[in-house]
């Protein structure tokens, strides 16, 4: 019971890291139509930028979050506003492009920070557990979870109740519509991939507390968030959160259960997804 | 393309037909004889640029002329050399007439697996999950035991292959020039399939697919028989790969592998058929020279290359070629015929 409970609260924290780098990355694949390959890239970059501050300055565990998610946002700047921009309309240009990112940001974070593996760090405040109906639970686990649960509110009130939402959810169906109406969409464009940037950066670094950081965390990442965006579906929070907490959750059991094939078992969820319902568990329809 | 008058012209006149081909000729010569001129050194690494053509042509095949962008392509070029390597590891079978044939029927039908299922989807999605099933197969040749020398991650300690011919023996020499004949016999299927009904209709899929649809053909099978061709394709060349390597590893199946057909084919310039040979010729050498002077930079040094190439090159090397090829052909070549 306590295994099967121990493992449900490390199955949804890392479902819930899955979902933050996730919903960006659905978010500016269904407002952009391009797959942000570097998206991993940038979570890595966060993670290492917030172990900088958290481990080697030895400053505040909040503060690390903030650096990382705008360390996350500065590359995810440069590489918007410096390259996406100019390939327009060109989205396999686009796509590949950003593959070619991943090379370069894995091989410039094993020149700043060296190659060997950082391990897990928290927040001191976040040490050992706390007992909840008799059962202990690690602090820093529910700690994700309680950050996840907020972010999903917030992106989910910013998507359904907000203008900025709207003006979004309008860029994904119909663009030049969206355009014809006389918004800005280059500049949305911008701002949406900034912000998924940023909470991609910020992910890095929650999610250091339970994977660390090495340099090809950013493949690592990125295939474990495509298969949550297969499963759960493109373009909305709601999808990208369930398909984050049934990887995370099947991963984790998987790991916990038959660890010879732990590999296989998101594999096997996504194969599934595709035969039976390829739009995802909660995909927009098209 | 080639307008149908010129071609028409090109077919009267066997002088023109010797001018459309020379750049095949001449490609054919300097693949021919200058490997055999040079130190051992330089013919292994020009050894792994035509294994690594075939490679990036196979994947051409897809990309450039299906208009399927695949992230996961080194899969079928692993299952073609992992293939191999079992054989050898578990069943001492080096013979060359077992190991190629059933390396490529392997690959061919992973293809057909990942294939039918990653065309249930369409755009980006796609690219999504053949890079998936990459990984899959990566995360298999990582864990499965079977597929590796104890103690190591990947199989090591291959032969060369066994022609069956009594008091042969290999060296580099011949060894090229076994490569090289695979090569060659590949490169012209390649050809034939791209020049043949089959290849116009996947171009025709690539411009605009629900023309083609309603021009009633079948576009998902035209899709699908693609996606197997070039994983036979790309099974032969990993075939050739661990013949060559001697030495094949999980690294060889994932993401940093998929990703050099990619570069080569977008450096070269994707749908000619020239193209991923040139690209395939850059990369190599490229990465032979950074190797030798700052080995762990050669990551940073590739994407570099990529994104320059896809910013300021797009089209690629290959098209321009092709480009003043047209130009001398229509000024020279069909004055004459």
């Amino acid at each position: 019971m306590e295994l099967v409970l121990a493992n449900l609260v490390n199955g949804i924290s890392f479902g819930m890291i899955l979902f933050l780098i996730a919903s960006g990355l659905s978010i500016v694949m269904g407002l952009m139509g391009i797959i942000n390959l570097a998206h991993g890239a940038l979570y890595m970059v966060g993670a290492y930028a917030g172990w900088t501050i958290a481990v080697q300055w030895k400053m505040n565990f909040a503060l690390a979050v903030i650096v990382g998610g705008i360390a996350g946002a500065l590359v995810g700047l440069l590489i918007e506003r410096g390259f996406l921009r100019r390939l327009y309309k060109q989205p396999n240009e686009q796509v590949l492009l950003t593959f070619g990112f991943v090379y370069i940001l894995s091989n410039l974070v094993i020149w700043i920070w060296g190659g060997h593996r950082r391990l897990q760090f928290t927040a001191p405040i976040l040490y050992g557990s706390m007992e909840i109906a008799g059962m202990p639970f690690a602090k820093d686990r529910l700690a994700i979870i309680a950050i996840g649960a907020i972010i999903a509110i917030a992106l989910w009130y910013l998507q359904d109740k907000t203008r900025i939402g709207a003006i979004v959810r309008a860029g994904m169906d119909d663009k030049e519509m969206t355009t014809g109406l006389g918004i800005n969409l280059d500049f949305i464009f911008t701002v949406v991939f900034l912000f998924a940037a940023f909470i991609a950066g910020c992910a890095g670094v929650i999610g250091a507390q339970l994977i660390g950081a090495y340099s090809w965390l950013g493949t690592d990442i990125l295939l474990y968030s495509l298969i949550v965006v297969v499963v759960g579906g493109l373009g909305s929070v709601q999808g990208s959160l369930l398909g984050g907490l049934v990887i995370g959750l099947i991963d984790t059991f998987g790991k916990a259960l038959f660890p010879q094939f732990a590999m296989f078992t998101i594999y096997l969820a996504m194969i599934v997804i595709l035969l039976v319902k390829p739009s995802g568990l909660l995909g927009r329809k098209s | 393309m080639t307008l149908p008058n010129e071609r028409e012209t090109s077919r009267r006149s066997g002088q023109s037909l010797l001018i459309r081909f020379t750049p095949f000729i001449a490609g054919a010569l300097v693949l021919c004889i200058l490997p055999a001129l040079v130190p051992t050194y330089v013919r292994n690494i020009w050894t792994k640029f035509v294994v690594f053509a075939l490679f990036a042509s196979s994947y051409d095949l897809i990309y450039g002329h299906t208009g399927l962008l695949s992230l996961g392509h080194a899969a079928y070029f692993g299952a073609g050399g992992y293939t191999v390597a079992a054989l050898m590891l578990h069943y001492n079978i080096d013979s060359l007439w077992v190991g190629l044939p059933l390396g490529v029927l392997v690959a061919a039908f992973i293809s057909a697996i990942f294939g039918f299922m990653a065309l249930r989807v369409s755009g980006m999605y796609f690219l999504l999950v053949t890079f998936a099933f990459g990984e899959l197969l990566y995360s298999v040749t990582w864990n499965w035991k079977w597929l590796s020398t104890p103690g190591m991650q990947g199989i090591s300690g291959l032969l060369r292959p066994n022609l069956g011919i009594p008091g042969f023996r290999w060296n580099t020499i011949n060894f090229y020039y076994f490569v090289l004949i695979i090569f060659l016999l590949c490169f012209y299927l390649v050809y034939r399939i791209m020049n043949s009904p089959f290849g116009h209709a996947l171009r025709g899929i690539r411009e605009n697919e629900p023309r083609m649809q309603s021009l009633g053909y079948n576009t998902w099978l035209y899709k699908y028989l693609a996606f197997i061709i070039t994983g036979a394709f790309a099974g032969v060349a990993g075939t050739l790969f661990a013949y060559y390597n001697r030495f094949i590893s999980p690294t060889h199946v994932g993401v940093v592998t998929s990703f050099m057909p990619m570069i080569m084919v977008i450096i070269g310039g994707s749908g000619t058929l020239l193209g991923p040979v040139i690209g395939a010729l850059i990369i190599v050498f490229v990465e032979y020279f950074s190797s030798l002077f700052t080995p762990e930079r050669w990551p940073l040094i590739l994407g570099a290359l990529f994104v320059a190439a896809i910013m300021y090159a797009r089209g690629g090397v290959g098209i321009h070629l092709t480009k003043l090829w047209r130009k001398l052909n229509y000024r020279y070549g069909s004055s004459k015929g």
